[in-house]
């Protein structure tokens, strides 16, 4: 349990920073290496989100090279497949891989990119669950808004790390793509097939999205 | 005290008649005990009456797309940012002894102390509430409702239920949700000094005002998912179950903040 003081003296704090309202960003050297993975990850990514005046098919190669160096893409497929991973074939597999790739590009790709305003991203900290690897939390400030509150799962590799999860607010990107894809397949016989064939509609669905967007 | 709100009679009416539709629809069938990873996943998805809850959400998906959305959007246009965040502020303002009760009702003394500081800076030195200046002074705001309230106490949420209008839910949060609206403090005064038609603006306001924030959001993830449903179930449950953990996660986060306020 917090005492109760710390609050009563950040309220009389509070209080006096009415006066000069000009908050001093903390200044922020990550001194653990996740940190400073993430810190950059989560620059490029926003820069790149952010960037005004880039075509769409442009922000989409960038993100791809991001992801695809940066994060699992593989692990996380396999985890998103779930059950189904073991049952498909392997170029079921292959196949829902480059799939899910472009659904991941094209989606994140397009977030925030009518956002006009700032995103800046903190590092909140970082814990270190030895074997199942290690979570920074950061936030992305908004100008105007409620921060997002960010858990960056990654995993070690030879000299460095890789993403494994996203837990925006508290929900899992990979949690929810497998609850989505789990209920698709269901709704599609139980067939894997089916799956694809949704991807494959969504992805040309989302490129005609970007390229109309650009014209 | 006997103050409620008019008895909303007509709208109970034609939500149970979507929900009594909703039934027809009725339950899934749940996968066989031989197979044990179906059955744990359907235990893990957790929404039985899905047939009836996706019935539902078409139904909410349509009155979104035809009315809700599009107010919200005239909501955007008309009223520029500065005073969209001034009503925001005055309607989180509005809210605070619902908060504080949920705080107490929690056990969570030192968020209660916040809640209540600020809504004794933002009244007063915050016009009525009209500007946060509690947030800007390092007292950031928390969301409590008596849904998490209950889920404190140990309720389970129950099957997972999409209610007509309110949309995602449960019968825990469902429950919370109703005792909210005939129980929040501000709109028994209110109710009682004979000004009803306040809290129906108030509840329109609001609407649009939380609407208006997910617009960009709810866009994203209608246009990126395969099943807008499933994907927004899976939202909606792994957010609730974190923002009721919340109050223990982020407690030595915002202490931590505080502190850095106080040493300026």
């Amino acid at each position: 349990m917090i005492s109760r003081r710390p609050f009563l003296l950040a309220a009389l704090g509070g209080v006096s920073l009415l006066v000069s309202p000009l908050r001093l960003a903390a200044a922020e050297a990550p001194a653990d290496p996740a940190a400073a993975f993430i810190s950059r990850l989560a620059d490029a990514a926003m820069q790149t989100m952010v960037g005004k005046g880039v075509p769409d098919q442009e922000r989409a190669a960038r993100f791809r090279t991001l992801f695809t160096t940066d994060v699992d893409l593989v692990e996380i497929g396999r985890r998103v497949l779930g059950r189904y991973w073991r049952i498909a074939t392997p170029e079921q597999q292959q196949e829902f891989l480059r799939l899910f790739e472009d659904i991941v590009v094209l989606t994140w790709s397009t977030r925030f990119k009518d956002y006009g305003g700032d995103l800046r991203h903190t590092i909140v900290g970082t814990v270190d669950d030895g074997d199942r690897g290690l979570t920074v939390s950061s936030r992305v400030e908004r100008d105007r808004q409620q921060p997002i509150m960010l858990q960056w799962r990654l995993k070690r590799i030879e000299g460095g790390f890789r993403v494994v999860d996203l837990v925006v607010e508290g929900s899992s990107m990979a949690v929810t793509y497998q609850s989505e894809y789990a209920s698709v397949i269901r709704a599609k016989g139980d067939q894997i097939d089916g799956l694809l064939s949704a991807l494959r509609a969504k992805v040309s669905d989302l490129q005609s999205g970007t390229s109309a967007a650009r014209n | 005290m006997t103050a409620r709100r008019p008895s909303p009679s007509t709208a109970a009416r034609i939500a149970g008649s979507i929900v009594a539709l909703g039934l027809l629809a009725g339950c899934a069938t749940p996968p066989p005990e031989s197979d044990p990873e179906a059955r744990a996943e359907w235990d893990q998805v957790n929404d039985p009456l899905e047939p009836m809850n996706r019935e539902i959400f078409a139904f909410n998906d349509f009155l979104d797309t035809y009315a809700i959305r599009p107010a919200a959007e005239g909501y955007r246009t008309v009223v520029p940012q500065f005073g969209r965040d001034r009503i925001h502020d005055a309607l989180e303002n509005l809210k605070s002894p619902l908060v504080f009760a949920n705080d107490v009702l929690q056990g969570e003394t030192d968020r209660a102390v916040q809640t209540f500081f600020r809504a004794a800076f933002n009244t007063t030195f915050g016009l009525l509430g009209f500007v946060d200046i509690a947030t800007e002074a390092g007292i950031p705001a928390h969301e409590e409702d008596f849904g998490q309230t209950l889920a404190v106490w140990g309720l389970d949420e129950g099957p997972y239920l999409v209610l007509p209008l309110f949309g995602p839910s449960n019968p825990r949060d469902a429950f919370g949700t109703a005792v909210e609206w005939y129980g929040d403090p501000v709109d028994l005064v209110l109710v009682n000094m004979g000004y009803e038609w306040a809290t129906w603006t108030r509840s329109g306001i609001s609407g649009l005002d939380r609407r208006e924030r997910m617009i960009d959001t709810l866009d994203d993830v209608k246009r990126t998912s395969l099943d807008y449903y499933a994907s927004l179930r899976s939202l909606y449950r792994q957010h609730r179950t974190s923002e009721i953990a919340n109050g223990h996660d982020r407690t030595p986060f915002s202490a931590g903040s505080s502190a850095g306020a106080a040493s300026r």
